[in-house]
């Protein structure tokens, strides 16, 4: 389906592409792997000629593309960038039809097309195909971004991180549909990525490259069993690494700037501390600095009374977990509970600090992601 | 006999001309700095340069270029109206180049992965991220086009102009007010009319962005 | 033509932006201060900068007579937009940590606007005099309607007696002006700049 001939490519006297061969069959899901700056994005838009390389050829279906008119070329592979680039000034149905719009379909039928798309993400073609992009979450308009690459059934969708800016929870669903997408739609797919949890996922094939060289081009299995590299070992470690949570705890993820007060504070002072920084709850101590529980600022409202302190209020029992337990069984209570957040407690008691859904985000993603940059 | 009775015609007649001239010189001036600034933007190496040049030329006040054509051209229309489309030529041409050259790349960059050609890549996704700051160039030039249509009198070729500079020289207030308060109003109505535009041109999608 | 009317228009741009200064940067404090006004007072002077300069011009002449005094009050009316606009907007954005951390030292509101709030705002505010001040240089031209003088006598002189010396000799004088104030100014604003977190633009 897509065969890279001996092609180079340079920038000045920098080799980008060092002479790559391939061949990618049919409905295949290939995903291009390797560090930061080593070439795949270039490889990729190679495919759809957004770049020209200096030597050799690219075949697409058989047909030598820098033969082919590249407007012609770019409507038969769909293309999803990491910056998602959805058009702002056009309402998701709009942007979902750009291509097919310029395949001459009628409204109808690119109508149909979008719906159809959209359930496949459960995502509601009434809800949401007449707004703009900018009123979707960033997990939302991806979804849309891959969508419209899909929508005037190109067999080949070439995808360059497109989950990368994505917060964890998000990318593992986006990772899931298009998963899904694949097995029902057997598009043949290119897909760039520098995770390799992410690779060994998804890929049917796996190309490792490096330096603008492939270093291994092999199944995922292949490649866990035999690492081509010490570069590609090193990859499959920290992956292995970062997918055990199981051995984290809940210290790992709480955030340690936590407002908390003694009950003897006014209730004025407490209800300033909240709007200076933007919170709707205090965490409240005893005496001894042990943990008493949380005061809502509904809570304060239904006292009624702005005069007196804090400790006059019954704290909401907010559910804790001790410092040491399991990361994971933390997560479940914060999501099983309906609290806004887990307080972690020392052993003696005190108050370490608090688990919130977006603590829990960006520590996972600095765990697991982070250092993989 | 009131003032009115005496100067009305005149001055609705002066009222046309002035308003004549603004929009046939913004409307002229539009097109110009619209290809141009389009022009620019696909040759930024160029721009970079032609640019400070611009608004170099852009502090030469709009008195100059109708003194200079009126010594050339003669007390015709053509000369208001070539001389206040040049002026109204540089904030439209400014604003439309950085408009632009502001589009984000990844726009750019989806809209050719799409397959769309660089004309509609152009027409579909640039002009119209770029409207806003277009239609703020274009509310610029009309505003100063108002102010500097006023100078048409001074050449002899009547506008509003002609009621101010009579009534400066004749120390008369009714007739300093009576060309003031109309340019005041229709430079004040001309904006209002292009912020409305504005609502019509720019995307909704990207309203928010101002 | 002689160096006495450069002078002559040197000294009404300098007055005007010096009152304009003094006039918009209270306006612009006023209007980041106090919400409930900001709307009109912004409105305002927008308005203001509508309105065609020698119609402006005209209005004042009714009041004041011509002359200088007509002049250079036009001209600061005409420049208060750019002042007192980026005064409030370099206000606004002057980062709210260091705003909190203001008030938590205790300051009040008039400390904090003086050693803290003015200065980080200071290059965007700088901006929006020398945007005034470019500005001025070319509508002072119009002076010469209202018996202000300046260059502008030069080149209505010039175009009355169709003397293309004269009209040149006005037009560049203007120019040249105009372009020294703008990178003299972008020259101290970068200065200034240093140090401190709100960029001019
Ligand atoms: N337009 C360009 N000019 C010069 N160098 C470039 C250009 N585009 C990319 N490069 C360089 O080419 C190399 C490969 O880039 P890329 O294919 O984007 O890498 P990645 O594998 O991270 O996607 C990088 O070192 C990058 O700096
Ligand atoms: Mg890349």
């Amino acid at each position: 389906m897509i065969r890279f001939e001996n092609v180079n490519k340079k920038y000045g006297n920098s080799v980008i592409l060092d002479d790559l061969n391939f061949n990618i069959e049919a409905g295949e899901f290939v995903v291009l792997i390797g560090p930061s700056g080593c070439g795949k994005t270039t490889t990729l838009k190679s495919i759809n000629r957004l770049i020209k390389p200096d030597q050799g050829k690219i075949f697409v279906n058989g047909q030598e593309i820098s033969q082919v008119n590249p407007v012609k070329l770019r409507r038969k592979i769909g293309y999803v960038i990491q910056q998602i680039g959805l058009f702002p000034n056009m309402t998701i149905e709009q942007n979902i039809g750009v291509v097919p719009k310029r395949l001459k379909y009628d409204k109808k039928e690119i109508q149909k097309i979008t719906r159809d798309l959209m359930e496949m993400v459960d995502m509601s073609y009434e809800e949401y195909a007449h707004k703009y992009p900018s009123e979707l979450s960033g997990g939302q308009q991806q979804r849309i971004g891959v969508l419209r690459a899909l929508a005037a059934s190109p067999p080949i969708v070439l995808m360059d991180e497109p989950f990368g800016a994505l917060d964890p929870m998000t990318r593992a669903t986006l990772q899931k549909e298009i998963a899904n997408l694949h097995k029902k739609l057997k598009k043949t797919i290119v897909f760039v990525t520098h995770d390799m949890n992410e690779a060994l996922d998804l890929a049917d094939k796996i190309v490792f490259m490096e330096h603008g060289k492939i270093v291994q081009m092999a199944t995922p299995e292949e490649m866990l069993a035999n690492p081509a590299s010490p570069l590609i070992r090193d990859f499959m470690r920290k992956s292995a690494l970062a997918a055990d949570t199981l051995n984290l705890t809940a210290a790992d993820f709480l955030s340690a700037n936590v407002i908390s007060v003694q009950k003897k504070k006014s209730i004025r002072e407490c209800t300033d501390l909240m709007a200076r920084h933007h919170i709707d709850s205090l965490v409240i101590k005893n005496e001894d600095q042990t943990y008493a529980g949380v005061v809502t600022i509904k809570d304060i409202k239904k006292h009624g009374k702005s005069s007196g302190v804090i400790g006059e209020i019954e704290p909401y029992q907010n559910i804790t977990s001790d410092i040491l337990e399991n990361a994971k069984d933390s997560f479940d209570k914060l999501y099983s509970s309906g609290d806004n957040y887990v307080v972690v407690l020392n052993n003696d008691q005190t108050i370490a600090g608090i688990i919130t859904k977006t603590s829990m985000a960006t520590a996972m993603a600095d765990t697991l992601w982070g250092d993989m940059q | 006999m009131s003032f009115f009775e005496t100067y009305g015609d005149r001055l609705i007649t002066a009222f046309q001309i002035h308003l004549f001239y603004v929009l046939t010189s913004v409307v002229i001036g539009f097109v110009i700095a619209l290809l141009l600034g389009i022009l620019l933007s696909r040759v930024p190496q160029y721009a970079k340069v032609v640019m400070p040049l611009l608004s170099v030329f852009q502090t030469i006040p709009g008195i100059v270029f109708i003194g200079i054509l009126f010594l050339y051209l003669g007390m015709i229309p053509a000369t208001v109206i070539s001389a206040l489309a040049v002026y109204a030529i540089f904030p439209i041409l400014k604003n439309t180049y950085t408009g632009l050259l502001d589009v984000k790349k990844e726009y750019i960059e989806a809209a050719k992965g799409c397959g769309m050609t660089p004309l509609q890549t152009l027409i579909e996704v640039e002009l119209p991220l770029a409207s806003p700051s277009i239609i703020t160039g274009l509310r610029m030039s009309t505003i100063y086009t108002v102010s500097w249509a006023v100078l048409a009198a001074m050449i002899g070729l009547g506008g509003l102009g002609e009621f101010i500079y009579i009534g400066i020289a004749s120390n008369n207030d009714q007739l300093i007010l009576a060309g003031a308060i109309p340019s005041a109003i229709m430079a004040i109505i001309l904006s209002l009319l292009i912020d409305v535009l504005r609502r019509a041109v720019v995307p909704k999608g990207i309203r928010s962005v101002k | 033509m002689d160096a006495s009317i450069v002078l002559e228009h040197l000294y009404l741009v300098a007055m005007t932006v010096i009152f304009s200064v003094i006039v918009g940067l209270p306006i612009g404090v006023l209007a980041y201060l106090k919400p409930s006004v900001r709307k009109i007072v912004l409105w305002s002077v927008e308005l203001l900068q509508t309105i065609p300069a020698l119609a402006l011009l005209g209005l004042i002449i009714i009041a004041l007579g011509p002359g200088k005094m007509t002049v250079i009050t036009g001209l600061v009316l005409y420049s208060l937009l750019p002042i007192v606009h980026n005064t409030f907007v370099g206000l606004e954005s002057v980062d709210s940590g260091i705003k909190e951390a203001g008030k938590g030292m205790g300051l009040t509101q008039l400390d904090r606007l003086i050693s803290v709030e003015i200065p980080l705002a200071f290059p965007m505010i700088f901006t929006g005099i020398r945007i005034a001040t470019v500005t001025t240089v070319g509508v002072a031209v119009f002076a010469t309607s209202v018996g202000g003088g300046g260059l502008g006598k030069v080149i209505y002189q010039g175009i009355r007696t169709q003397n293309m010396n004269l009209i040149v000799s006005g037009t560049v004088s203007l120019m040249i002006m105009a372009v020294l104030f703008d990178v003299l100014m972008i020259w101290i604003n970068r200065r200034l700049a240093k140090g401190t977190r709100n960029q001019a633009f």
